[in-house]
């Protein structure tokens, strides 16, 4: 435990100096510290809910709305992080979560309005098919890369174009679009059915939803498999030294495959999230990179899946708030500014030691 | 101009035909230069690679260096060419000394080198390959149609049968050392330096290549060829370098020398080491039968139960392969190989679990993870058994209690098994490797150059591991280029050349020189 707290510090270290670098940012570009206080906040309270007006008396929904908004938030990236931190830790470089995510969310979409279930059933269905969408999807670059040695890169990001277009610019659009009936002619698939939408655990005020419980769950499973079972020690190993994983027995091939078969289900249960949570149905395009944030959770958490829990839950929480951010004059997408800066320092990080490493070679013989 | 010319800058001219007559100027006897390597002394850490070594090479000159392995040949080849910085000496072209921090210093100086894995982009052509580093440009862009007619008189001047649109990677091994060469001639090179040039050519290549050199010395290149074979040398070389543990112990001429002379000059007369008590060789574990694998070709051999059969050997003759092969990482084409009972090829997890334990040459790579626990390296290899795992689960006292035992048992400092594996020294980590090894109750140890870069502390526990582990009933292999190893710890020597079984020894019959001659391929045993 307090290996991985030592392991987090650098992490922390750069969201910190990045939020002081916009803090100064802000306070020089609109008038001074006391306007850049007040517009951070108006997005801590925005973020974590509304404490002042709470203690003037307000009712709980100034705090469970904000809440709500930067759980949502915070399920999808932490979802999209862990698969692709989880790639991340054997080794692989899944640029696809974007792609998984797309036939996730379109399998939750298509289950949820195509059947009528007992609720938990079919929000279980839902899920499922959700999962096993996403992996299947990235089962192909897996193979690819197991048997023919293509690199992961480049398989994925292609995937990624294929299930936008795919999806969006034809399914969606296309066979799958809900049949319009009188004035309801919304775009997108047909709505999903009562029964799939995920549980709301704070009634109708707030959209907060099951969506984070999934996410937390997850981190802790993956947290859990790597640390303590012996398939994901292997993993570690292949992902630290893969000569040294064969050399010992480890099959590295089967492993690239599952890790991407987990990494991909991930990703797919983030489009389910997204889908039963909030949208309810697919809309006509989901326009947010939401695979790509996940690769900034998953090196900000430094693949670690409780490091990508926190990184999520804070940055979920950070662009939840960050809209608040714009009375006081400051762009709403002032929080990716402050994700894209975090990451850019924990990227510095990285290379840094990789020259330092380089430059100045460790003492002593052999 | 003549001055640049002279100590061979080569300058940037606008027509390169200019340059080329300036290479033959610089060839001719106008310009008799000499480069002296003056006392030139080398360490890495604790071991000495060059020790007062001198060395002068005429213009003209083919001068041939020959050596054991970690003789300091290519380590001395290293320093004139600036990949090296002596740690006392200094390199003097016509008396005067001169400065050579890097290659670029050194081609500068016209001194280039060839080494023994080629330092070519497959996907360009050769032209591209040869002016790469030093392109012509056409307002500033790379100008191909003059790299290529560039490229062309170049291999035309120095008779080289090269198209120079060819896509490199299309070229058989030989003429892509042909585009290596041709890049240092390019360059206006006066010394060429080949680091084991022939170790990839088939025979009627390496004789191409020796002609056009012989061609190019004689116009006045002054050539530096290391070897480790001597027939070629003898042929090829107007005078031989001897060196020996960082040390020049002779400089003979060919027509005064024989194969067999050569061979006791580099390998010296050494005592020989006090033998370890008789081993009591059991039963076989391991039996290969005209096995054939990569560069291995017909080796048949067998170990017993209670012995130390050694590998002998010069670097590259397949030692590496037969490690390979006996822990699971390199499949067989074609023989037999029959390891612990068990017939056929292995894979890794099949070796480990019929009881091959495996301690390879670079440990970094393929022995440990420098980012996990001392606790989590020591289970490696076994991370599925008890007491590493309970089912699929990892138990974390097992593997502490046993990390515990083990870094007592083998002394492996500091005592802290949550610590970094790469926070230890390298003595440490190998000691832990070897404890890791043997901890699993092998029957069969493969141990690839157990000692090398240890500390003599460290050297001296894990000679004692193994001997301990042979006086238990453990078969060993023990590869090594340290002939003086593999004699000091075998019951047996098998020696490869080529690929071969080139000689067998039993350890009453342990002859340096006998064996010695067996690696250079000079006699059949």
């Amino acid at each position: 435990m307090l290996e991985s707290l030592r392991a987090a510090l650098p992490s922390i270290g750069s969201i910190l100096t990045s939020l002081l670098g916009c803090f100064v940012a802000v306070a020089v570009l609109r008038g001074g510290v006391d306007v850049a206080i007040d517009a951070f906040l108006a997005m801590c309270w925005g973020a974590f809910g509304d404490f002042p007006k709470f203690f003037d008396g307000g009712a709980s929904a100034v705090l469970l709305r904000p809440l709500g908004e930067s759980a949502t938030k915070a399920a999808l990236l932490t979802l999209t992080g862990l698969s692709v931190a989880v790639a991340f830790r054997v080794g692989l470089f899944n640029i696809g979560a974007q792609g998984q995510l797309i036939v996730g969310a379109l399998a939750a979409a298509v289950v949820g309005a195509a059947v009528e279930l007992p609720s938990p059933l079919h929000v279980t269905l839902c899920l499922l098919a959700s999962a096993t969408a996403g992996a299947l999807y990235a089962l192909g670059p897996a193979l690819l890369k197991r048997y023919r040695g293509v690199h992961e890169v480049i398989s994925t990001i292609m995937l990624n174009w294929v299930a936008l277009m795919l999806v969006e610019n034809w399914l969606v659009t296309g066979p799958l679009r809900a049949v319009t009936t009188g004035d309801n002619s919304i775009a997108g698939t047909a709505q999903i059915h009562e029964s799939a939408e995920l549980p709301r655990l704070a009634g109708e005020v707030s959209r907060l939803n099951a969506g984070i419980l999934l996410a937390i769950a997850a981190a802790i499973v993956l947290w859990l498999w790597l640390s303590r079972f012996v398939g994901g020690f292997e993993w570690r190993a292949i992902g630290a030294t893969p000569a040294a994983a064969q050399a010992s027995g480890m099959n590295v091939g089967r492993s690239f495959i599952s890790a991407m078969l987990v990494s991909g289900a991930l990703a797919g249960l983030g489009g389910a999230v997204l889908i039963l949570g909030t949208e309810q149905r697919y809309p006509a395009t989901i326009g947010a990179p939401y695979g790509f944030d996940g690769i900034a959770m998953a090196l900000i958490g430094n693949g670690h899946p409780l490091g990508v829990l926190a990184s999520s839950l804070l940055f979920g929480g950070l662009r939840a708030g960050g809209t608040r951010m714009q009375l006081f004059g400051v762009h709403k997408s002032f929080p990716e500014l402050i994700q894209g800066l975090a990451l850019l320092l924990v990227a510095a990080r990285l290379v840094w030691m990789k020259l330092s490493n380089r430059l100045l070679p460790p003492k002593g013989g052999a | 101009m003549k001055e640049a010319i002279a100590c061979g800058v080569a300058p940037a001219v606008k027509s390169k035909t200019r340059e080329i007559d300036s290479a033959r100027v610089r060839a001719g006897d106008r310009f008799d230069m000499t480069i002296a390597l003056r006392h030139i002394s080398k360490r890495f850490g604790t071991q000495v690679a060059l020790d007062d070594v001198s060395l002068e090479l005429e213009r003209g000159e083919r001068v041939a260096l020959v050596g054991e392995n970690g003789a300091g040949k290519s380590s001395l080849m290293n320093v004139l060419y600036g990949l090296y910085a002596a740690d006392a000496g200094d390199v003097a072209i016509d008396g005067a000394p001169i400065r050579i921090r890097t290659p670029a210093d050194a081609l500068t100086r016209g001194i280039g080198m060839v080494h023994q894995h080629f330092t070519l982009v497959g996907t360009l052509s050769v032209a591209e390959n040869v002016v790469l580093g030093k392109e012509p440009t056409r307002f500033g862009t790379f100008d191909l149609p003059r790299a290529v007619s560039e490229v062309q008189a170049t291999c035309r001047r120095f008779g080289f049968d090269l198209d120079p649109r060819a896509r490199v990677d299309t070229l058989t091994v030989g003429s892509q050392q042909k585009v290596e060469i041709v890049k240092a001639l390019h360059r206006g090179v006066s010394t060429l330096i080949l680091d084991e040039p022939t170790a990839v050519l088939t025979p009627q290549e390496a004789d191409e290549l020796f002609a056009v050199t012989r061609k190019l010395s004689d116009e006045g290149l002054t050539v530096v060829l290391i070897s480790h074979k001597l027939r070629e040398v003898l042929t090829f070389a107007t005078r031989i370098a001897v060196m020996r543990r960082g040390k020049k112990v002779a400089e003979v001429k060919p027509s005064e020398s024989t194969p067999e002379s050569l061979a006791e000059l580099m390998v010296g007369t050494r005592t020989p080491p006090p033998a370890p008590p008789q081993a009591m060789p059991g039963e076989l574990v391991v039996t290969l039968e005209q096995l054939s694998a990569g560069p291995l070709r017909d080796v048949s051999l067998d170990v017993r139960a209670g012995e130390i059969l050694g590998i002998a050997g010069v670097d590259g003759n397949g030692q590496r392969e037969l490690a390979e092969v006996l822990t699971g990482l390199r499949s067989v084409d074609a023989g037999v190989l029959r390891v612990a009972g068990r017939t056929g090829s292995l894979t890794p997890r099949i070796a480990r679990e019929i009881g091959v334990a495996h301690i390879p040459e670079d440990r970094l790579k393929h022995a440990v993870v420098t980012d996990f626990t001392v606790g989590e390296n020591v289970s490696l290899g076994r991370h599925r058994h008890a007491p590493f795992a309970n089912g699929a689960r990892i138990d974390f006292a097992g593997r502490l209690d046993r990390t515990r035992t083990l870094m007592e048992s083998h002394d492996v400092r500091p005592r802290e098994p949550q610590l970094r594996l790469g926070a230890l020294s390298g003595g440490n980590q190998q000691k832990l490797v070897v404890g890791r090894e043997l901890d699993a109750n092998p029957k069969l140890l493969v141990a690839v150059q157990p000692t090398r870069g240890l500390d003599l502390a460290a050297v001296d526990a894990v000679r004692s591991r193994l001997l301990d582990f042979r006086a238990k009933g453990g078969a060993v292999v023990l590869v090594s280029l340290d002939l003086e190893e593999v004699l000091a710890l075998a019951d047996r020597v098998v020696v490869l050349y080529e690929g071969k079984v080139s000689g067998a020894f039993m350890r009453a019959q342990f002859d340096e020189r006998l064996i010695g001659k067996c690696m250079l391929g000079v006699r059949d045993a």
